[in-house]
């Protein structure tokens, strides 16, 4: 993550020092075609295409049996919480009657 | 175990028989498709200043548009291994969306960036 993070800023100053060489007049973009800006130009949009590929994590899997979709965890409701409690212990009424 | 029974906390959607997955875990697909959103506004925006820098008016800053789209787009089936159904329901999600949003931040960008760079 930090490492990406690092390639967009450096491919973004990149695009500053093209931008920088075209205001100061280094680089005439608008007489030729394809030889000086592009060199500069393309080094940092190759940097940006591999940052904005990077940064953002990986893509999970969607299938709900795969290798790491299979252990689903509950969120925290009340109705499911398990407690260790000693209510083991009591002794289990099986023969319970309706009180009349 | 537990991925058959109960699934309070992975929503899953069923779809409808063009899909080749009939239920999924939709929070995944929310996070992939951020992800396809995340990498196109910035490149969006990286192709918006690069089109002002190199001082393309009218039409042809379009066209790169559209070159850095397909770029993104070819980018981002790389990093999905070229398994698209394993992280996406369908074609379109990882090729059409975020397009028209995209558009936007690169015209602002370009008009921004060919100001500073060619006229101020």
């Amino acid at each position: 993550m930090g490492l990406g993070f690092m390639v967009g800023v450096l491919g973004v100053l990149f695009l500053f020092h093209a931008a920088y060489s075209t205001i100061q007049g280094l680089l005439k973009i608008m007489e030729e075609e394809f030889s000086g800006p592009p060199m500069n130009l393309l080094l940092g949009f190759v940097f940006c295409i591999s940052a904005a590929l990077t940064v953002p994590g990986y893509f999970l899997s969607i299938h709900p049996d795969s290798e790491e979709n299979r252990i689903v965890s509950l969120s925290a409701n009340l109705d499911f919480m398990i407690f260790n409690h000693r209510a083991k212990a009591l002794p289990l009424e099986t023969d319970m009657k309706l009180k009349h | 175990m537990a991925g058959q029974g109960d699934s309070s906390s992975s929503e899953k959607k069923s779809k409808e028989v063009m899909n080749d997955v009939s239920t999924f875990r939709a929070e995944n697909l929310q996070n992939n498709m951020k992800v396809v959103y995340y990498s196109r506004t910035f490149l969006s925006i990286i192709g918006g200043a690069i089109a002002g820098i190199l001082g393309l008016t009218g039409f042809m800053g379009f066209i790169l548009y559209f070159i850095v789209m397909a770029i993104t787009s070819i980018g981002l089936i790389a990093k999905a291994k070229f398994s698209l159904h394993s992280y996406f329901d369908c074609w379109n999600r990882i090729i059409l969306d975020g397009f028209l949003g995209g558009l936007m931040s690169f015209v602002l960008f370009w008009t921004l960036a060919y100001d500073v760079v060619h006229i101020f």
